[in-house]
């Protein structure tokens, strides 16, 4: 009997006194940070510091590590690409793609599309189902010409307009994110009263 | 008297009750694969797709899960699988400047493609690990967090028992 619970006892005190010296020497963390291209093969820039000092990512697939705030991050190395998509294959799976985004432009006053602007809605139609979009915005927006009252029932009148199209075409009203904003977040800011055909649109995010 | 303070009480509730309704939201569950979960005021959730994601949650998964979500600004984030990461912060009101994203990385595996946010603020996105601070001009990257600890400690208690 003395013999049999003596083995549980013994991994203990061995679990016990390992597990500090696990601590000491095990518990390191450390962050690998690559920089990528993008899907048009630019490539940006990060910074990547500590408390003692700092590295610059700017080339593709260069990449740095670091194992602790008090020490400054590597050298950067360039890797290879397979390396890299075998270790973050499981991310780089569930990514998906960016939102694709549509602009639609109308006449001064005017909530009617154009004949331009109906067969870009083809193309956003197009793009939701290739990408098996979940939802759709929808932003409204005037130029900084009239009233701010009669430029916000405009830009909610332009919305509708494009909204009403994606319904007719069988995109469900529930989906859909409206939006709208007078003569705010112009594309081209300009004073007021100034016309400015590039601001008279609606935006359309596809997501 | 006691129906004005129902009334009152009635209205009160129906405002907290807007007010959290209108958290901002900070984007929304674009995929999910395995085993992956929404942390939120300390309850987990299963994470589905067309789940809405506000500042402060926290995005885990599991052995064989991984996850994909879209945020506000349009920029898209996804983590591989036994992943923990918080999004710390996230401010995404360009009519009044507030441009701003943080994402803590505990553990895992990340990849990130920047979107307005880093566009318009140079210094608006940040991640954060136990050992970097990253400061993200742009545009895509992974990051891999190996915490050995953590397995460490879920080890232990199997072995004490």
């Amino acid at each position: 009997m003395m013999r049999h619970n003596l083995f549980p006892r013994l991994c203990k005190i061995i679990v016990l006194f390992a597990f500090p010296t696990l601590l000491l020497f095990g518990c390191a963390s450390t962050t690998q940070i690559i920089l990528l291209p993008d899907a048009d093969s630019k490539v940006g820039v990060i910074e990547v510091s500590t408390d003692k000092g700092a590295q610059t990512l700017n080339q593709a697939w260069q990449a740095t590590e670091s194992a602790s705030m008090d020490k400054t991050p590597g050298e950067p190395k360039i890797l290879e690409k397979e390396e890299v998509r075998r270790a973050f294959r499981e991310a780089l799976v569930a990514e998906p793609a960016p939102p694709v985004s549509f602009i639609m432009y109308f006449k001064t006053d005017s909530s009617v599309l154009s004949t331009e602007s109906l067969a870009l809605l083809t193309k956003v139609l197009d793009v939701f189902h290739a990408r098996k979009a979940t939802d759709i915005i929808i932003s409204g927006h005037t130029d900084a010409v009239g009233s701010v009252d009669y430029n916000r029932s405009l830009s909610l009148r332009r919305a509708k307009t494009v909204a009403d199209i994606l319904v007719a075409r069988g995109i469900d009203r529930q989906i859909i994110q409206m939006t709208y904003h007078g003569k705010g977040n112009p594309l081209i800011p300009s004073s007021d009263g100034v016309p400015e055909p590039r601001n008279r649109r609606v935006e359309i995010t596809v997501r | 008297m006691r129906t004005i303070l129902i009334i009152i009480g009635l209205t009160l509730f129906c405002y907290i009750g807007m007010a959290k309704a209108e958290e901002p939201r900070a984007g929304f569950v674009k995929n999910v694969s395995g085993q992956a979960f929404i942390e939120r005021n300390n309850v987990t959730m299963p994470a589905n797709v067309n789940d809405r994601l506000i500042e402060k949650d926290t995005l885990l998964t599991g052995r064989n899960g991984s996850m994909g979500i879209i945020l506000q600004d349009n920029s898209v984030m996804s983590i591989g699988s036994d992943t923990r990461l918080v999004i710390s912060k996230f401010l995404f009101e360009p009519s009044d400047a507030k441009l701003s994203f943080t994402a803590q990385v505990k553990k895992g595996t990340v990849v990130y493609l920047t979107g307005l946010i880093a566009k318009l603020n140079r210094r608006g996105v940040r991640f954060e690990t136990p050992t970097t601070v990253c400061g993200v001009r742009g545009t895509h990257f992974a990051i891999k967090v190996t915490d050995p600890s953590g397995d460490v400690k879920t080890l232990l208690p199997k072995i004490m028992q």
